[in-house]
């Protein structure tokens, strides 16, 4: 059978299908495999073999890859994955298929999956599973609101376009420092406002509308869902929520479903710490258990609910971490955060800079910036608190 | 991008992407005699760790990498 491309789009659905049955072959070099991988809550198997050993040892290499399974090749652009799927097929290997445009196309996916369409409005979760970050929309009647676009700008225009939308705000819930923003060229393309708040972006060199605690957006159109924003400091002094509706919580990095956003990424841990502790204690203490949490990020894919989204109640976040929200000290607070620190990657300082414009680099610098996975969470879970 | 090593052969492997530049020096490497040196000029940003680990693989060892701008030459010793 004749070698096959396939896409980032369709690994994803694979993966996170219960029938995933293939084997994922990634010919890329240890070193870059080591960094950075594919993931999916069914991938079960995947091996490595890079593609020079291919060159160099074609026997030995052909003989680790398991006869009768169906092959899915991964690597970094797409060459090199078309190079070894030629020599399976050659093999008599019968189903073998490689990755259009390489690892890149996997890192930078965004899967949308629709959270809400009632009442005239639509709400959008984009899953990034290159980052293990979320993205969002709000779409009211030819108006569409992002929440932490990526970098990936063409897909958010054209989702745009599909649902016959133009992008004209996009909300920022922090200044991110694990990925690269898309807010600040959406708003030299798509004309989009930045919304943000001041603690985070006051050094930033482009126009951004700054954001306070309880400011309310509408759309143009009457009878739109409300945009409240919530002031909850700590992962950085600006970070903000976004209610919608009253129901929905985009939290970027100061709510997690299995934890909650390390304070400790600025360098000013213990001051940045008492201010999450004060964030938990009055801004989230405050919320109604029923309002859903849509994070900025997930720890891993059991959070994921049973409409394949990353989507929990307050209650139910609230039970699961009640390591964290059961803490009713300040100091046993700084102490919960001190025992959970990790280093955070050296890509980040640089990332900050992109994203306040303070640094220019080319595309090229921007994607190598960008891969990898994030680092955001205070504590990893080794699977779900109870 | 000068260096003092004496090369035997030189590979201009100019924009091309992965896997040529390693299926060529591959091939180059073993058109110089064990203790020569083959010099390999890429583009490919992913030559980076792909040429070392390729060395290891083939068993050839990298004595010098010489990075400027968007080239990048590579020494190589053959060594097997």
């Amino acid at each position: 059978m004749a070698l096959k491309p396939y896409k980032a789009e369709e690994l994803f659905d694979w993966v996170t299908r219960e029938d995933c049955d293939f084997l994922l072959l990634d010919v890329r070099n240890n070193e870059e495999f080591g960094r950075f991988k594919v993931e999916g809550p069914h991938l079960k198997k995947m091996i490595n073999v890079p593609y020079m050993e291919f060159i160099e040892h074609e026997e030995q290499s052909v003989a680790q890859v398991p006869h009768g399974e169906k092959i899915r090749i991964v690597c970094a652009k797409e060459g090199s994955a078309k190079y070894v799927g030629e020599i399976l097929a050659n093999h008599g290997w019968e189903d073998v298929a490689y990755l259009e445009a390489g690892i890149k196309s996997w890192g930078n996916l965004l899967a949308p999956k629709l959270i809400r369409a009632k009442d005239g409005y639509e709400l959008y979760q984009f899953i990034r599973p290159g980052k293990a970050s979320c993205s969002y929309a709000l779409l009211y009647k030819g108006e569409m609101a992002l929440f932490d676009p990526t970098r990936n700008l063409n897909f958010y225009e054209s989702f745009a376009q599909q649902h016959g939308c133009k992008i004209a705000k996009s909300f920022e819930t922090h200044l991110q420092a694990d990925y690269i923003s898309g807010s600040q060229q959406l708003s030299a393309t798509a004309g989009a406002t930045i919304f943000g708040n001041e603690n985070d972006f006051q050094g930033a060199v482009f126009n951004y509308t700054p954001v306070k605690d309880g400011d309310v957006f509408t759309f143009s159109r009457p009878g739109g869902p409300e945009v409240m924003a919530i002031h909850m400091p700590g992962h950085t002094p600006g970070s903000t929520s976004y209610l919608i509706d009253n129901s929905y919580l985009i939290s970027g990095d100061a709510v997690f479903i299995l934890s909650i956003g390390r304070p400790d990424l600025g360098g000013k841990a213990v001051e940045w710490s008492k201010m999450l502790f004060k964030t938990v204690s009055t801004k989230i203490a405050d919320l109604d258990d029923a309002v859903i949490v849509l994070p900025g990020h997930y720890m891993d894919w059991s959070e994921l609910n049973q409409e394949k989204v990353f989507a929990a109640s307050i209650g139910d976040i609230k039970k699961r971490n009640a390591d964290i929200y059961g803490i009713k000290d300040e100091d046993d607070f700084i102490r919960f955060i001190r025992e959970n620190m990790r280093k955070q990657p050296e890509v980040y300082a640089e990332i900050r800079k992109v994203n306040a414009g303070l640094l220019q680099v080319d595309e090229d610098e921007e994607e190598i910036m960008d891969l990898g996975k994030n680092e955001c969470a205070a504590s990893m879970a080794a699977g779900p608190h109870v | 991008m000068s260096s003092d090593i004496k090369v035997d052969k030189e590979m201009d492997l100019k924009g091309l992407a992965c896997p040529m530049p390693i299926v060529k020096v591959s091939k180059g490497i073993k058109e110089v005699e064990v203790g020569q040196v083959l010099k390999a000029i890429t583009t490919d940003p992913g030559a980076l760790t792909d040429f070392p680990a390729w060395a290891k693989t083939s068993g050839n060892e990298i004595v010098e990498t010489v990075t400027a701008d968007k080239e990048t030459h590579f020494f190589i010793k053959r060594l097997v």
